[in-house]
């Protein structure tokens, strides 16, 4: 039989104790909000974000739509939509971030996508004394928590569990049965497409167009154009924002691929369909249209 | 007699090129078939002729510099090749012939820098100052490069360098043409060349002695030699180790006279890139290999197993 | 009858670029047919330079260097090859190779661009090979020989040249007693059996005595003396050039050179 001696005892409370500040969200003071981020890290405001810097796109347009567009003081370049957006000052395009930019907009808050580069970025703000929060944001899945956690830092919490419910549902839905082909060819030498496990091919999806690429289990893969040939999809999708066909549509060996020669394209806006964003619901419905269209 | 087994590796090769791939295409329809003449044929074609030329600019820089070690990329090409193709892409140069084009130029220019280093001093092309030149220009332009990368957009400089990896997805019958128009003249310039080569191999001075202009060889050796590499990555991007393994290959197997060296480097450099490439684009159906990847696969084992033999006899 | 003068070198002076001195100074020497010429003096004497000059690889200062009656420098390298064969101090093998092999690069400077090796080119191989007694070596790796027959080798591919001057470079260094008494031998034998013109650059000063015709000894890029061995290997001439006393004893008609001890026991 074991003895419990007072020395187990305070032990035993130590370990309890410890592991219940790394566990779970630490209990925010009053008016305080907090979330977990994707690196794992604990951020904590004192009360919700005034100054906010955007380092994406997608997070910038989550921003606005959720009501909390007025606090952001900063973006990047790349950041258009909405309109509104383009008024706030630019830090650089983010890629790396530039630090010294940031911290001269005086942020109380910086978002940023979780890639290595940011990591480090990330790091040096803090050492500034600015909070930081990394999130994910390659899948639709990914969408809702992200919004819901932007929520709980500004302290919309309202507007973004709405927007993030809209979004939970979207991304929970099954495959639209599907009666047209697609294939997105990102770059043509060499050629490569998108495979399964990517935001456009979850678009394709739920709009009812069949990725042939789908049985390739990386975002984007380098492909002969013989298997796209050999595959024959009804429909080619380019990410571009003029509606001409590409340049490589008209060299002899594209042309093999019954899709270049009956110049069956999709071109699907970069703004809209590049990156997961809250449109995404537009984005479907956007190529659902298109595809019928085209069929037409 | 040698090349009897050659020219039949050849055809068998080239077949096989034609044969094999991800689509499917029946027997009888082999001749109609826009798969096999638009994009399998033009794309063994390209393979073989820009392995045979790697394999005899190989050959000649090996010979030049006096260095076993040599490969057609050492002498700073691959990086101008680069530095080219990243420049045409953050100047957004327009159409499809930009890229190669860029790389071409690039190359070229990396020549004519280590050539100008290489007469420094009146060194007269000496094959180290080639070498240390080669490695600094190759580094200056690299350096330059990496510069460019970290200001200009991230996407389309990540897929000009899956493109500068190397590789013959674009292959087509205009960059076939290209080859078979460029090539010729240094080759012959190259072949024509061979037997002051085998001088060459006893060092500068024996070679003169024996009747080699020494001077006159080494500048158009270097250039035959370093204008074909630049027409392969104008093509095909960099795809190294062909350059360096099938010279010895060939030395192994036949001798390293250089009357015969050249046709057997061409042939055996074109049999190995063509194989390479079949296996690159069907061994992970539906996607593909960097074809660089599997000239060092297969060529690695094939190079032990050769020189084994040889140290046996 | 006049022998053919083959090399004519005079009062050439050379210095290479950036030099502080000249490497030859004023130097004068004529080679003919059927004649051993001797090239001695210590080292950095200007005798490579000669060598060089005379076969139009430097380019002279002041003076003339003929083969044949033309200039040096006018030949191209081809002509020369197959008027002069060389055999050189050092030289690499990147690669292995077989002795015949080696022999026939000297018939390169008679193959034409893209013909092919004639019965002709392989008879002068045969012949050289005879001539410098290695035929039983015409199939061995040239990794496998020893030093002496390494050198009979290199002889032999300057003979397959069919030249009308044989210029060996130092050719006995690191050879043993008897390959290098060999060699003096066959190059003596090539002279008078061939009507050969030999110019040899050697150390060693006894045996150049017993075998050559004519001597030159260079010292700090001027000629010394030039003359038959009896006329110029003097015990003044010796010591001066070499920095070492010496004895002159005669041997067979010729001088030869014995080096004195400094500290005698």
């Amino acid at each position: 039989m074991r003895r419990w001696t007072p020395r187990t005892h305070l032990a035993g409370l130590v370990a309890l104790a410890v592991a219940a500040c790394a566990r779970g969200e630490r209990v925010p003071v009053r008016g305080g909000v907090a979330v977990t981020d994707d690196a794992g890290r604990q951020v904590t405001l004192a009360a919700p974000a005034r100054r906010i810097v955007s380092l994406l796109p997608s997070f910038t347009e989550i921003l606005f739509a959720t009501g909390a567009g007025d606090r952001l003081v900063g973006r990047t370049t790349w950041c258009d939509y909405p309109l509104e957006a383009l008024a706030v000052p630019s830090v650089g395009d983010g890629m790396p971030p530039s630090v010294e930019a940031v911290a001269a907009r005086r942020p109380d808050l910086v978002v940023l996508y979780r890639s290595g580069p940011n990591v480090t970025a990330a790091e040096q703000l803090e050492r500034l004394g600015i909070r930081t929060v990394l999130l994910d944001l390659n899948l639709l899945e990914e969408l809702g928590p992200a919004t819901r956690r932007l929520g709980t830092l500004t302290g919309h919490s309202r507007a973004a569990d709405s927007l993030a419910r809209v979004l939970d549902s979207l991304a929970s839905q099954p495959p639209v049965s599907s009666t047209r082909s697609v294939a997105f060819i990102v770059w043509d030498n060499p050629a490569i497409v998108i495979g399964a496990g990517s935001y456009l091919d979850r678009l394709a999806a739920l709009a009812g167009a069949r990725n042939v690429f789908h049985d390739v289990g990386s975002p984007s893969a380098q492909v002969s154009i013989e298997t796209i040939a050999a595959r024959d999809p009804d429909f080619l999708a380019v990410l571009s924002d003029s509606a001409g066909p590409p340049a490589y549509a008209s060299r002899p060996e594209w042309r093999v691929v019954r899709a270049v020669r009956e110049r069956r394209f999709l071109f699907l806006p970069g703004q809209l369909f590049g990156r997961p964003g809250p449109r995404a619901a537009e984005a479907i419905r956007e190529l659902r249209q298109r595809l019928e269209a085209a069929a037409r | 007699m040698k090349f009897v087994p050659l020219a039949a590796a050849a055809l068998a090769t080239l077949a096989a090129a034609l044969l094999l791939g991800p689509a499917n295409v029946p027997l009888g329809d082999l001749t109609a078939s826009p798969i096999i003449w638009q994009l399998r044929l033009p794309r063994a074609l390209l393979a073989f002729l820009v392995g045979g030329a790697l394999g005899v600019s190989g050959v000649g820089l090996q010979a030049l510099v006096r260095n076993p070690l040599a490969d057609p990329f050492l002498l700073g090409l691959s990086g101008g090749a680069g530095l080219g193709a990243v420049v045409a892409i953050a100047l957004h140069l327009p159409g499809p012939w930009a890229l190669p084009l860029a790389a071409f130029v690039g190359a070229v220019g990396a020549m004519a820098l280590v050539y100008r280093l290489g007469l420094i001093g009146g060194a007269e092309l000496d094959p180290r100052i080639l070498l240390l030149g080669g490695v600094a220009v190759g580094a200056f332009a690299a350096a330059i490069t990496t510069a460019l990368v970290s200001l200009a957009e991230a996407t389309e400089l990540r897929n000009a360098f899956l493109w500068l990896w190397g590789g013959f997805s674009g292959a087509s019958w205009t960059t076939v043409l290209v080859m078979l128009v460029y090539a010729p003249l240094p080759l012959v310039v190259l072949v024509a060349a061979a037997r002051p080569l085998d001088l060459l191999a006893l060092g500068e001075e024996p070679a003169q002695y024996l009747g080699a202009d020494v001077r006159r060889l080494k500048q158009l050796v270097y250039l035959s030699a370093s204008l074909l590499t630049a027409a392969a990555v104008a093509v095909a991007g960099v795809i190294g180790f062909v350059g360096l393994i099938v010279p010895h290959m060939c030395r192994l197997v036949w001798g390293r006279l250089h009357h015969t060296l050249f046709p057997t480097a061409f042939l055996t450099g074109g049999i190995f890139l063509a194989a390479a490439d079949t296996v690159a684009r069907t061994v992970v159906a539906p996607r593909e290999l960097p074809v660089g990847i599997v000239t060092a696969l297969l060529g690695v084992p094939l190079f032990a197993f050769l020189l084994r033999r040889w140290t046996v006899s | 009858m006049d022998r053919e003068l083959i090399v004519a070198v005079s009062d050439l002076t050379c210095r290479y670029p950036g030099a502080p001195r000249d490497a030859l100074r004023a130097v004068s020497l004529d080679v003919r047919a059927s004649e051993f010429h001797a090239l001695l003096g210590p080292n950095g004497s200007g005798k490579t330079t000669l060598l060089r000059a005379a076969l139009g690889l430097v380019r002279p200062v002041q003076g003339r260097a003929e083969i044949l009656g033309r200039p040096a420098g006018d030949w191209s390298r081809r002509d020369l090859a197959r008027v002069v064969g060389v055999v050189p101090q050092r030289e690499e093998n990147l690669f292995p190779q077989r002795v015949h092999e080696t022999v026939l690069l000297g018939r390169y400077p008679h193959l034409s661009l893209f013909g092919g090796v004639r019965a002709a080119d392989r008879a002068a191989v045969e012949r050289a090979l005879v001539a410098c007694d290695a035929v039983d070596l015409a199939d061995r790796w040239l990794w496998t020989l020893s030093g002496g027959e390494y050198q009979r080798v290199r002889l032999a591919r300057a003979l397959a040249q069919e030249p009308k001057l044989l210029v060996l470079d130092e050719p006995t260094v690191s050879l043993d007693l008897r390959h290098e008494m060999e060699l003096f031998e066959l190059v003596r034998t090539l002279v008078d059996g061939f009507g050969l013109a030999a110019l040899m650059i050697t150390h060693h000063v006894n045996l150049a005595a017993r075998f050559a015709d004519q001597i030159l000894i260079l010292a700090e890029g001027r000629a010394v003396a030039r003359g038959a061995p009896a006329e110029v290997l003097t015990r003044e001439t010796v010591e001066r050039v070499f920095s070492w006393p010496v004895a002159i004893e005669p041997f067979d008609g010729r001088p030869q050179m014995i080096p004195l001890r400094r500290h005698p026991s």
